[in-house]
């Protein structure tokens, strides 16, 4: 993984993260790098000072530093020596670039009658190594498939941070425009258009609007585009089967869903929670919920062998959620009414 | 008959080297004029163009006759090639580098080199507002070398040929 951003990195910086141990290297996820503060790496959800001499260590003691001079030609190499043209990424505090890999920013920021203008003097940067899983949904994908319309049903995605959403969704929107259907009743069923709105630069990484993952060749991009509002032009203007977006949570952002819903097309989005009563606790999600828009729930979990997922199909959690409420249990229990089905996929699968 | 051509070739030697000191009074305010330019190509290419600091430079030298245009080329060459150094110490090298080519003197190279320091590294107005400075300090400079060029090129074009004339004399 390290390959992938290394031309990124001034050469003192190179040259000090290419002595890390190969498999260490593959399993990168995140470079902090701080100016005058000790250099922490992040790979497999741990993380490690590094010393100088390119060893790790939990603590901070004697760490290599990275000096201004390295912090400045980080800067121009990442924003290619015009920080000037990166003004919308700099209110957003971070720059993706081309490979997907998203860099965040922290500094003193700039502020315009009170709107974060950007962000000067910057002293902080991480390095997200984007990573595409391709065949990450081949397990889910057979368990979504709306038979009747040979499509995906709407389906809404759960999990807390990091724990491989945006992965699958990229993947399910690959497969989806290929027309690759693992199962074998599905096969022979042709690719779907699909619209994919990208707030954050994450799902397809867009540099200056043509996507860097392969997201598929039926998929449109909207970049960097407010979701609700993004759905809604990707809806009037380029007539998509299957819709896709990251993170929803927002009451604008339920209306649009709602709209695409009585479109007739399907929309896969993911949100932040940890489970599906946890969702339930979001106003948006649960009307989103009670009102049908979704018909599959899937709940991910990162385990040691991979990342876990179960679907529960939405019909049956109207249900099951009224006759909780009737019994009073406000303690956390698994759904065991709704029709369950569980797989894993593994992350570094090929 | 050797002694007079040896007084056609000190004649000839004087003029030209008069003219050339000339020529470089000649030069200097009309270079500095055609810099002034590639800067406002610049603050242009940057302030409502976006257009990333490589690719502005590159423009730039496009739109630049030489000597300068080449000045212009390796800066952005320059950081597209190496992987150690900041676009400063790229941009200063290929100044010094170029610097013999010009007839430019150290004043509006320290003014570039100056701006060099700031070039791609902050916000656009920021950008815009270092350029335009040094825009007003090209052109004070070039209002000098104006005036150098009125007062020392004819003098220089007839210095070099009295001299040589004196040279004439005194040998014969």
């Amino acid at each position: 993984m390290l390959a992938r951003v290394v031309h990124l990195l001034p050469l003192e910086l190179k040259t000090l993260l290419e002595r890390l141990p190969d498999q260490m290297q593959e399993q990168l996820e995140e470079i902090r790098i701080r100016e005058g503060r000790p250099l922490e790496i992040g790979f497999r959800g741990q993380s490690r000072f590094m010393m100088a001499d390119g060893s790790l260590r939990h603590t901070a003691d004697g760490a290599y530093k990275p000096s201004a001079d390295t912090c400045r030609k980080l800067l121009e190499r990442i924003t290619n020596y015009s920080l000037y043209a990166m003004e919308e990424e700099l209110r957003r505090g971070f720059i993706t670039v081309s490979g997907g890999h998203r860099i965040g920013l922290a500094g003193r920021t700039i502020l315009d009658s009170g709107v974060v203008r950007g962000i000067r003097d910057i002293g902080a940067f991480n390095i997200r190594v984007a990573r595409e899983v391709i065949g990450a949904s081949t397990h889910l994908l057979p368990k979504l498939v709306d038979r009747t319309r040979k499509t995906l049903h709407s389906t809404l995605i759960l999990a807390p941070p990091q724990q491989g959403k945006t992965t699958l969704v990229r993947d399910i929107a690959r497969s989806v425009s290929y027309g690759l259907w693992p199962a074998l009743e599905t096969s022979g069923w042709q690719g779907r258009k699909v619209g994919i709105v990208d707030e954050r630069s994450e799902i397809a990484a867009c540099v200056r609007g043509i996507p860097t993952f392969d997201v598929g060749p039926r998929t449109d991009v909207m970049d960097a585009c407010p979701k609700a509002e993004g759905m809604m032009m990707l809806l009037r203007s380029m007539s998509p089967e299957v819709l896709i977006a990251d993170e929803i949570g927002r009451p604008e952002d339920g209306e649009a869903i709602r709209e695409a819903s009585h479109a007739g097309i399907s929309v896969v989005a993911t949100a932040h929670a940890y489970d599906l009563q946890d969702a339930r606790g979001r106003p948006v999600l649960q009307r989103l919920l009670d009102e049908g828009a979704f018909t599959y729930i899937v709940e991910l979990k990162r385990t040691v062998e991979g990342i876990m997922h179960r679907v529960v199909s939405a019909n049956t959690i109207g249900r099951a959620a009224t006759a909780r409420e009737a019994s009073a249990a406000h303690h956390r229990q698994p759904v065991d009414s709704a029709p369950v089905s569980s797989g894993r996929f593994r992350a570094d699968d090929p | 008959m050797i002694k007079l051509l040896g007084a056609v070739l000190i004649l000839f030697a004087g003029t030209m080297i008069g003219f050339q000191q000339a020529a470089k009074f000649a030069e200097r305010p009309r270079q500095l004029r055609q810099l002034a330019h590639a800067l406002q190509r610049l603050e242009t290419e940057i302030g409502y163009g976006h257009t990333p600091l490589p690719e502005a430079l590159e423009r730039t030298a496009a739109a630049t006759p030489e000597p300068l245009s080449a000045l212009f080329r390796k800066a952005a060459s320059g950081i597209l090639e190496t992987e150690s150094m900041t676009f400063r110490d790229s941009w200063e090298q290929a100044i010094k580098s170029h610097w013999g080519t010009t007839s430019m003197r150290s004043n509006e190279q320290s003014v570039l080199i100056r701006l060099g320091s700031t070039l791609g590294i902050s916000d656009k107005e920021d950008q815009m507002k270092h350029i335009r400075l040094a825009l007003l300090q090209l052109k004070a400079e070039e209002d000098a070398a104006r005036d150098d060029q009125g007062r020392y090129e004819k003098m220089w074009k007839s210095l070099g040929i009295l001299i040589a004339v004196l040279i004439v004399i005194l040998m014969v």
